[in-house]
């Protein structure tokens, strides 16, 4: 536990000590939500929604891509897979709620008349799915600029997909849409729980890709057998 | 250099030539009462440090070096391709506790692979690896945290092995000092100079006190000062029982070591890989 608490804990410090990115993942959904504040409001929140999901995402990215050279001497330093992944989730899910309160607030002093129970949801979810969403493709695509071209193509995907169309489900960000939609436009509870049991199977299913991903990269070699001190 | 730099030059080149330490204190004794008593330049009245600790050795000998422990690692044709081109062939390696192993050759000869298959990090396309105890690795570079402090990566790498934070802490900068280098402070990693960092990245390696060390060029940017640290402590892991493996270059290093591994293709020497076994032992 102390291992897995210690990854997250300096994923939280070294992605806080990053100003300009902070600053920037500040930003992106601010201007997400300030862009379609004159058209109609829930296009704004769904757009700040999907700007913290993205934010978060290329923080978890850039996280990931950072590491891979640290995380094979930290296997050997002791650490099991699963304490640097999960660590890493941990640090980032703390970054995205913690980016996540001024975007709550936001729409509060606006005087925007929507759920913000809805909208507290709708956030968890985008930081839920973004953080193991990032850290996937940091995985996979070990060059930062590939993963961020990748991210950005997701995104507008996922801006421009028709929601009410079939695939839009396979989008990662459609959970905090749906419940968007509910949270402003006062619909029935089923936008609700499909958002919710939608952000909940796709967050478990990045994590587990995560999880896979990571365990084959630091697996234990078989050419490698360890005896202990003799 | 002073008459101060000039006897603790001397006091490393006897550590380094392993005159007893007893000899050794004797030696740096007499030669600052001789300095303080007589005056002069020391270079005018002994000569070189370096010569003078030769001519020491000469004259009084030097300490047996403790014997060699249980092997430690054991490579054992190790075969390693890219594509069609064959980087390793056959390689094999055995070093006990207590013994410094240089791995060298040409640029591109797979020095770097051949470690990092040593440490677990690659998979081999034939051969195996036998490691007796816990393995510490240290990259050519990379491999450290840019936005984390030098007491933060103790304390991760500490983590690792169940080692609290303060402790953590105390035992890299302890480290750290042997290599010349106070740890302490508030600068993040990426602000360190390139010399510095490789202190970190070595400091690393050495914090989770393994019995088989795996150093891949790690002196990158180190001053001659450093440099110097840097094969002193090597010495003190030798002498503690650390098999060492150091891949390098700098063939004029190769006398401080019990055995070599040249991984330079046959052709190119008129030797074939797995190379030889020398130095010292």
């Amino acid at each position: 536990m102390n291992r897995l608490v210690t990854v997250a804990e300096m994923t939280l410090r070294e992605l806080l000590r990053r100003r300009g990115v902070l600053l920037l993942l500040l930003l992106m959904p601010l201007t997400f939500y300030l862009i379609r504040r004159d058209a109609y409001l829930g296009q704004s929140v769904r757009s700040l929604l999907l700007g913290v999901g993205w934010a978060v995402s290329t923080a978890a990215l850039f996280a990931t891509t950072a590491a891979r050279e640290l995380e094979p001497r930290l296997r050997l330093a002791g650490y099991r897979p699963h304490h640097l992944y999960l660590g890493r989730m941990l640090g980032l899910w703390v970054v995205g709620l913690v980016i996540s309160v001024p975007f709550f607030l936001l729409p509060m002093v606006d005087g925007a008349d929507l759920r913000y129970g809805g909208l507290a949801a709708a956030l968890l979810c985008s930081v839920a799915v973004a953080a193991p969403f990032g850290m996937l493709i940091g995985a996979l695509l070990p060059r930062e600029l590939e993963g961020t071209l990748l991210l950005l193509t997701v995104v507008t995907v996922q801006m421009l997909i028709d929601p009410a169309g079939s695939g839009a489900k396979l989008t990662p960000f459609w959970s905090s849409r749906e419940i968007a939609t509910w949270t402003v436009d006062d619909t029935d509870q089923g936008y609700l729980s499909r958002g919710l049991l939608h952000g909940l199977v796709v967050t478990a299913l990045l994590a587990l890709g995560v999880a896979a991903v990571a365990s084959i990269r630091l697996r234990r070699r078989r050419h490698l057998r360890h005896l202990p001190v003799g | 250099m002073n008459a101060d730099d000039w006897l603790r030059t001397l006091t490393a080149e006897l550590h380094q030539r392993r005159v007893a330490a007893d000899a050794a204190r004797h030696v740096v004794a007499e030669a600052a009462t001789h300095l303080r008593e007589g005056g002069g330049d020391p270079w005018v009245v002994f000569g070189p440090p370096q010569q003078y600790a030769g001519a020491v050795v000469e004259s009084i000998g030097t300490a047996p070096g403790p014997r060699p422990g249980p092997v430690r690692l054991h490579a054992a044709g190790i075969t390693k391709k890219y594509g069609r081109r064959t980087v390793l062939h056959d390689a094999t390696l055995t070093v006990r506790a207590g013994q410094i192993a240089a791995v060298v050759g040409a640029n591109g000869c797979g020095k770097s692979t051949f470690l990092r298959i040593c440490a677990g990090l690659m998979s081999p396309d034939a051969g195996e690896v036998t490691v007796s105890g816990r393995l510490g690795y240290c990259p050519q570079s990379g491999g450290t945290a840019d936005f984390l402090f030098a007491d933060e990566h103790f304390v991760l790498v500490g983590a690792g092995q169940g080692v609290a934070r303060g402790p953590a802490r105390r035992a890299g900068r302890a480290a750290a000092r042997q290599l010349g280098w106070e740890a302490g402070g508030d600068v993040q990693a990426r602000h360190l100079s390139g010399g510095t960092r490789q202190k970190l990245n070595l400091t690393m390696s050495t914090l989770s006190a393994p019995d088989v060390l795996l150093l891949d060029e790690p002196y990158q940017g180190f001053d001659q000062g450093t440099y110097v640290n840097f094969w002193d402590q090597l010495s003190r892991l030798r002498d503690a029982g650390t098999a060492v493996v150091v891949v390098t270059h700098l063939l004029n290093q190769l006398d401080r070591v019990d055995i070599v591994l040249d991984l330079t293709p046959a052709r190119e020497t008129g030797w074939h890989a797995p190379g030889i076994q020398g130095g010292r032992q």
